[in-house]
């Protein structure tokens, strides 16, 4: 644990120290993340309802999305880069250091500008989300459980580079997931459902915690928390796996 | 024995999917280490060098073969292992770019379970042995790149390693760099006891670090002895670049033989063991119009290629 | 060859990102309209789902990254070298944008006609789906002479990158890219039709969901001479400023 809070620190340092233009990056991206609001705003003022979704809904789900994806982009971002990483072979300077290797490379490298996301995701919740205790807990819980379940999935298609030697897959991934993370689940029917509460577990990343807030429901909160270990397991192993397959950027760079 | 490998191989798959192939990086390499050795392990690129070495600190598991360092498996016990090696390779940092490396030395301090004042401590020392006090204040960024791989040998050194992995850690340093890079090795090494395993295609390394030379190429070793054996046999042979003032026919000079001769330039080879490189120069000077003459030690590839020429001829 | 290959997979992959962007967009208003009773702004449910295939294939098929690649050769003195050439440079590079965005905007409006019509039916009228491949091409042009005004401004200022980013929300929102403009509040609306960025998506889109408005394409072709103009101009003082502070 000391040696992940060093690193941790020395991450945050070294992306303080390199904060050129830290302001204008941090307010683009709160541009950007204002822009869906709007988005949402003018929709549901013209449709007021679609499948049981509301502005106040979606407010929530984009809260916890930007707050989750913040902290994941922010404070993990290696979890983004895991499959480039170890395509490149950039693993080396961890792999000889008496650390945990997963935990040690995620918390490796910070990116300020994403925090601008963690921003605006706890205004947007403050300001728009009518915070009632209830609601509170469930933004927290929430996000926390996004957070697992993101970095898990990010975490899991960063490794198949470890066995293709090529990181197309988990780029295309991630934009999958960051695109229909967006949009609240129950727009999509039939498999496209399916697979978001499943391969790409868009839905519990903000929709499902977002719809639990409006309504409870035992069930979906189990399922959400079932998501999160599902994945953050799944993602464990087979960087486990794939780490034993590594080959410190011999093999493609070489011939 | 500090380190003992048996057999070891490791081989990868290269090229795209369809026309993939297995290139041997590594074939059934075996030899051990004693503790305070210091062994150059050197070859041309690409021979197996940092295969064998990223195998030994656990960072790639082998196909075959058997390794134990400091008595323990690398690859299945890399964090234990980790504790008690230190590993620079010149081309992975372990430095924080932005911050310096008394930074980066507080985040090594921690994830070795040093306490305050143990690091405090031991950055002094290893401050003044390596005459970096004020470097290690500086950020990384803006330091030069002798000065950063005193950082980054400081950085593997922390934990007082009994072991250091160095891979090719005077790549790209200049003439007197290198020669401050090698002598702080060797007073690790006679001060505190550290066995050292440093790769190089650089022969002078060898010449003046090492006290034991392994050959590798195309994954195998193909020599393992002394340097001093090594010298005896293979360091004896210098070349002798001459620039001519005029184009001239070179008479024979005894000693060395002509391999090159044009309008400017005449190149010969000293067999240093037959006669001295000194009167071969002193003979040169003398029957020749010399307008610049240089001695140099041969390329690494040619004192592999007359390893390989010596085994074929015994 | 592999450069090939891994062209076409990012135009396959980048086709495929399109088509889902309209399914899942396409399919929010066609619930929203068909939880009104049909309309929304006057629009039905599968014409809406047509307008936001016209609209993404308008702004899609551009070089996302275009304003960036056009501030990073001002700065990196690429344009300088060719101010050498005896040609018209800004005219020469909007050629080429618009060549290369071609194949990509055949691409997506085929496969999103495709998919569109297999989802919510034929398109709604047969005059208006004639008129929304002209207003595709004159929405890339706007597009294309817009953003090379806009970078233009990496002649003055070293970070064209934001202005980049802007200029994409603005197409967003204004543009009508993701929602027709009548669904915005009366005075942006407003804003909105006076400004360029709706000959850029919402015009194609508009006649993708089966209006018949030839004076929306005369707005188009004012819209592209003007931005044609503006990007010459601003290129011109820009390379005169170039020469004389030596780029």
């Amino acid at each position: 644990m000391r040696s992940l809070t060093a690193t941790m620190r020395s991450a945050f340092a070294e992306a303080w120290s390199n904060r050129s233009g830290f302001w204008l990056q941090v307010s683009i991206m709160i541009v950007n993340d204002l822009v869906w609001v709007v988005f949402w705003v003018l929709f549901f003022r013209e449709a007021g309802s679609v499948r049981g979704w509301d502005t106040q809904q979606v407010l929530m789900l984009q809260a916890i999305l930007t707050t989750g994806g913040g902290i994941v982009l922010g404070f993990f971002n290696n979890a983004r880069r895991l499959g480039q990483l170890a395509a490149d072979g950039a693993l080396d300077a961890t792999l000889v250091l008496p650390v945990p290797t997963l935990p040690h490379l995620l918390v490796r490298r910070v990116e300020t500008t994403n925090l601008g996301d963690l921003i605006f995701g706890v205004a947007l919740f403050v300001i728009g989300c009518d915070p009632t205790w209830s609601r509170i807990a469930i933004y927290l819980a929430g996000s926390l459980i996004s957070v697992i379940t993101l970095t898990g999935f990010l975490v899991a298609i960063g490794s198949l580079s470890f066995f293709f030697g090529r990181n197309e897959a988990g780029e295309l991934g991630f934009h999958a997931m960051v695109m229909f993370a967006m949009y609240p689940v129950d727009v999509f029917t039939g498999p496209g459902r399916a697979v978001l509460y499943s391969v790409i577990p868009a839905a519990f990343i903000a929709s499902v915690p977002a719809k639990l807030a409006e309504s409870f429901d035992l069930g979906m909160a189990l399922g959400m928390i079932g998501a999160a270990v599902v994945f953050a397991t799944v993602g464990y192993t087979m960087f486990t796996l794939g780490l034993r397959r590594y080959t410190s950027g011999s093999a493609w760079t070489r011939a | 024995m500090t380190i003992e490998v048996e057999q070891l191989s490791k081989s990868f798959s290269t090229g795209r999917a369809k026309r993939r192939t297995l290139v041997e990086a590594v074939r059934d390499i075996s030899f051990s280490v004693e503790a305070g050795e210091r062994l150059a392990y050197i070859g041309p690129n690409g021979a197996g060098k940092s295969t064998s070495i990223k195998m030994l600190t656990g960072i790639l598991r082998p196909d075959s073969g058997a390794a134990s360092v400091l008595g323990i498996t690398p690859w299945t016990h890399r964090k234990q292992l980790a504790r008690r090696i230190g590993t620079l390779f010149g081309q992975r940092s372990q430095l924080w770019f932005e911050l310096t490396s008394l930074q980066s030395f507080r985040m090594l301090g921690a994830i070795f379970d040093m306490s305050d004042l143990q690091l405090a401590t031991r950055v002094g020392e290893l401050g003044e042995l390596l005459d970096a006090t004020e470097v290690f204040a500086m950020p990384v960024r803006n330091l030069s790149l002798g000065q950063r791989m005193r950082c980054e040998l400081a950085a593997c050194m922390l934990h007082e390693p009994e072991i250091l992995f160095l891979d090719e850690p005077t790549i790209g340093l200049d003439l007197l760099g290198k020669q401050l890079f090698r002598d702080l090795v060797i007073r690790l090494n006679e001060e505190r006891g550290t066995t050292i395993l440093l790769t190089s295609h650089d022969v002078a390394d060898i010449e003046s670090v090492a006290n034991r030379v392994i050959v590798i190429n195309h994954g195998s070793v193909i020599y393992d002895d002394d340097v001093e054996v090594m010298r005896r046999s293979l360091f004896t042979t210098k070349r002798v670049e001459v620039g001519l003032e005029r184009p001239v026919i070179v008479p024979e000079i005894a000693g060395a033989q002509l391999v090159e001769h044009t309008e400017t330039v005449a190149r010969f080879v000293v067999d240093t063991s037959k006669r001295s490189i000194r009167d071969v120069v002193d003979a040169i000077l003398e029957h020749l119009p010399v307008a610049d003459l240089s001695i140099v030690d041969p390329p690494l590839d040619e004192v592999i290629g007359a390893i390989y020429s010596q085994l074929a001829v015994e | 060859m592999q450069r090939t290959l891994a062209e076409r997979g990012g135009f396959i992959v980048s086709t495929g990102f399109y088509l889902a962007v309209v399914a899942v967009v396409g399919s929010l208003w066609r619930a929203a309209a068909d939880g009104k009773g049909g309309t929304i702004a006057g629009y039905g449910a599968a014409s809406l789902f047509w307008y936001i295939a016209a609209t993404e294939a308008a702004t899609v098929s551009l070089n996302m990254r275009l304003i960036d690649d056009i501030g990073t050769d001002i700065s990196g003195g690429a344009i300088a070298s060719e101010m050498l050439r005896p040609v018209s440079l800004v005219a020469v590079r909007m050629a080429s944008e618009f060549g290369r965005a071609l194949p990509r905007l055949t691409t997506c409006t085929l496969a999103g006609a495709v998919m569109s019509w297999i989802i919510v039916g034929a398109p709604p009228g047969l005059v208006s789906a004639a008129m929304t491949v002209v207003a595709l091409a004159l929405a890339i042009g706007c597009n294309i002479a817009a953003q090379h005004a806009f970078a233009a401004i990496a002649f003055w200022i070293r970070d064209a990158r934001s202005a980049w980013f802007l200029y994409q929300k603005l197409v967003f929102v204004l543009g009508g890219m993701l929602l027709p403009i009548e669904v915005l509040p009366g005075p942006l609306r407003l804003v909105a039709r006076l400004l360029p960025f709706v000959s850029m998506a919402y015009i194609p889109g508009r006649f993708a969901a089966g209006h018949v408005e030839p004076l929306l394409l005369l707005q188009q072709v004012g819209w592209l001479v003007a931005l044609l103009a503006i990007a010459l101009r601003i290129f011109a003082t820009g390379e005169r400023r170039l020469q004389v502070v030596g780029g």
